[in-house]
């Protein structure tokens, strides 16, 4: 079925990811309308807004199913696209868009089920083949029980929430005398993030790479892989850089790895988008992770390597289309890095910093692409994540790529909050970093310091201070001057200050 | 005010103290010959059409932006990094060293809540020593944990929230002496 017409759930950039490409295709879209942001970009791109202003009770707009599904036939949209967080990844809601004959733009309800609960996913993968790190065959009962499942893996070990996704509810155990402490935390965080305290253990690796493969898959039965992204520049699970490809893989490893991906995603007859996430350790042995049910963040790199709109291809499969190519025929070209730019403050342990993009501006090039939900004037606010852009660059080769980058950040100014551009130009001027030798324990064990800063800019914001408050106290006595001779400055003064 | 600027202009000196008590000493910062430190230097201010400022600076471009500025404090981000000061005059700055001899020493500093939320956890006492960057509470906010950092070194002098606490934002968490 043809889809002319879609709601996105969801806002910021992701949303405006959205739009672009339903545009070209010729497609309505509608997006929702909060009081938390009523003037942000998204709602300015899309061609209908739905207001969600007045609150009718306490769940979060994104999260009201039952709200958008209503609004969704009200408005008699064809499609719905989750984007990513939110609900994308709420079986849940899957199952109500189908209950209504809206289409879901992502798998069916049971795919997101299966792949969400992480023991059963887990599972599927076992029975694959496909390596897995040793652990909790299900979730554990309590504190008690994780002990003893530890004592036979060996620590150190790691937490996880059954439900969980995004780093959240995950928490190291090194030692057995941390156990209870860390059960606890790690649970209570699953509780809150998703709804579901369960927790599963699981070996811990150190210090490997985070590697993920996109899929595609229709509803035919042809599944692709477009390669992998490195992701292993972290902050306590949290990505703060993806490249395509990884310069830990050989091709050969990328074919094992992607077979394996396209395995799993078989396995539960898969189609839409979804990321498969392996560990990779130091002796290049990889382990599956998990696998997302939504687009990510860190797509664009993908398409910049593959060409491949990834949001076309989605809404092209839940029209139920076949895939146009097949694994021989995609290509992986140069290279693409994404930088995330959040509102945060490096400085101090990379804590949210709210405020208002005064001024937002990158330089325009054949290489960059920019991502984002805002523009001059927009707010950062408590509500939301704080991601404000994403700098993807593209080129032929790491090396080049990297180069781009430095010069991009140079030139990509933001005036009115703290960002992680300081960061980034950390990683960039780290030379392990640019020679392909990291892995998750970058930021903790290789980056000494989270910012970049050059050994004369001190001495320049000292002088920009100086310069500021003598500026204002000339202004103060200029005021002054017309206030006692009318409009008339006192020719005398002036004379002296000249001087 | 108007005092301290006649001051300043009689002398053309003020100086930037920074958050380490480094001292950075500009004459006649308003005019085209600056000096820095009793020498001559080449800093020119500038103004792109799209309203951000700029220093030219031995052929480099330096993006700035005054992010924070109460009275003679400032919070200056130049090149996506921030530094504090206190801006002085020369008789404001002798004032202060003295009184910092004499053990009454006013660098102190508010850790403020950068958002509102909840405290979960508070991770040091009163008299420890902070290093800089080192978290110091976690408050929970947007549904995530935050570590709260300290954005200076030195020792925690009072804590104004205990756990549980719903703070607003910019609600004062800490009092922090500078070392």
């Amino acid at each position: 079925m043809k889809i002319n017409s879609i709601l996105i759930a969801n806002r910021g950039e992701i949303a405006i990811r959205i739009i672009r490409t339903a545009r070209r295709m010729g497609i309505t879209t509608f997006v929702i309308k909060t009081d938390k942001e009523p003037n942000a970009w998204y709602l300015d791109e899309a061609d209908q807004v739905i207001d969600f202003t007045e609150k009718l009770n306490d769940i979060p707009e994104f999260m009201d199913i039952e709200r958008i599904i209503d609004n969704a036939r009200r408005y008699q949209v064809d499609a719905i696209h989750p984007g990513y967080g939110f609900l994308a990844e709420n079986p849940g809601f899957a199952r109500r868009c189908e209950e209504e004959n809206i289409i879901f733009i992502g798998p069916s309800h049971e795919i997101i089920y299966q792949m969400g609960h992480k023991t059963i996913a887990k599972d599927l993968a076992r029975k694959q083949k496909v390596p897995l790190l040793d652990g909790s065959e299900g979730s554990v009962t309590g504190s008690e029980e994780a002990r003893k499942m530890a004592d036979r893996i060996g620590y150190p070990v790691i937490l996880k929430a059954s439900a969980g996704g995004g780093g959240r509810g995950m928490r190291v155990v090194e030692r057995e005398k941390d156990m209870d402490r860390m059960f606890n935390l790690a649970s209570k965080e699953a509780e809150k993030a998703f709804g579901n305290a369960e927790i599963f253990i699981e070996r811990f690796v150190r210090d490997p790479r985070h590697i993920e493969f996109q899929i595609l898959a229709d509803k035919h039965g042809h599944v692709v892989h477009l390669g992998e992204r490195e992701c292993s520049i972290q902050r306590k699970h949290q990505k703060l850089l993806e490249e395509s490809p990884s310069p830990a893989l050989t091709p050969t490893l990328r074919k094992k790895m992607g077979d394996a991906a396209v395995r799993i995603a078989r396995s539960v007859n898969y189609y839409s988008a979804g990321t498969v996430e392996f560990l990779l350790d130091e002796d290049n042995h990889f382990y599956f992770m998990e696998m997302n049910t939504r687009i990510q963040v860190e797509h664009p790199v993908t398409e910049m390597v593959t060409g491949i709109d990834l949001i076309e291809q989605m809404i092209r499969i839940a029209e139920g289309e076949e895939l146009p190519f097949s694994q021989k025929e995609i290509r992986l070209n140069g290279w693409a890095i994404e930088f995330r730019i959040n509102a945060e403050d490096v400085q101090s342990g990379f804590s949210p910093s709210l405020g208002t993009i005064e001024k937002i501006s990158w330089p325009e090039d054949e290489h960059v692409r920019v991502d984002t939900g805002v523009r001059d004037g927009s707010l950062i606010t408590p509500y939301f994540d704080s991601l404000i852009a994403k700098l993807i660059i593209h080129a032929e080769d790491r090396e080049k790529a990297l180069h781009v980058a430095s010069l991009a950040i140079r030139k990509f100014w933001i005036k009115g909050t703290r960002t992680t551009l300081a960061f980034c130009r950390a990683v960039l001027q780290n030379r392990n970093f640019r020679k392909g030798k990291f892995n998750t324990s970058f930021l903790s064990n290789e980056l000494k310091i989270h910012y970049h800063h050059e050994p004369e800019e001190e001495m320049l914001a000292a002088f920009f201070a100086v310069y500021d408050y003598a500026r204002e106290i000339h202004e103060h006595e200029d005021k002054l001057l017309y206030a006692e001779k009318g409009k008339e400055i006192n020719p005398w003064l002036l004379k002296k200050r000249l001087r | 005010m108007v005092k301290e600027g006649t001051k300043m202009k009689k002398s053309g000196v003020l100086i930037a103290l920074s958050s380490a008590n480094r001292a950075f000493e500009f004459r006649n910062p308003l005019q085209k010959r600056v000096k820095y430190q009793g020498k001559y230097v080449d800093i020119k201010l500038r103004e792109d059409p799209d309203g951000f400022s700029y220093i030219v600076w031995k052929n480099k471009k330096y993006m700035l932006d005054v992010i924070e500025k109460n009275q003679n404090r400032y919070t200056i981000m130049i090149n996506g990094v921030w530094y504090s000061f206190t801006v002085e005059t020369p008789f404001s700055f002798k004032r202060r060293k003295r009184l910092d001899k004499e053990g009454n020493s006013s660098a102190r500093v508010a850790i403020e809540a950068p958002m509102p939320g909840k405290i979960i956890e508070i991770l040091v006492e009163e008299g420890a020593d902070v290093k800089e960057g080192e978290p110091i509470l976690i408050l929970e906010a947007m549904k995530m944990q935050n570590e709260i950092a300290s954005h200076v070194k030195g020792t925690v002098r009072s804590v104004s929230v205990k756990k549980n606490d719903t703070v607003m934002k910019d609600d004062v968490l800490m009092d922090i002496q500078i070392s």
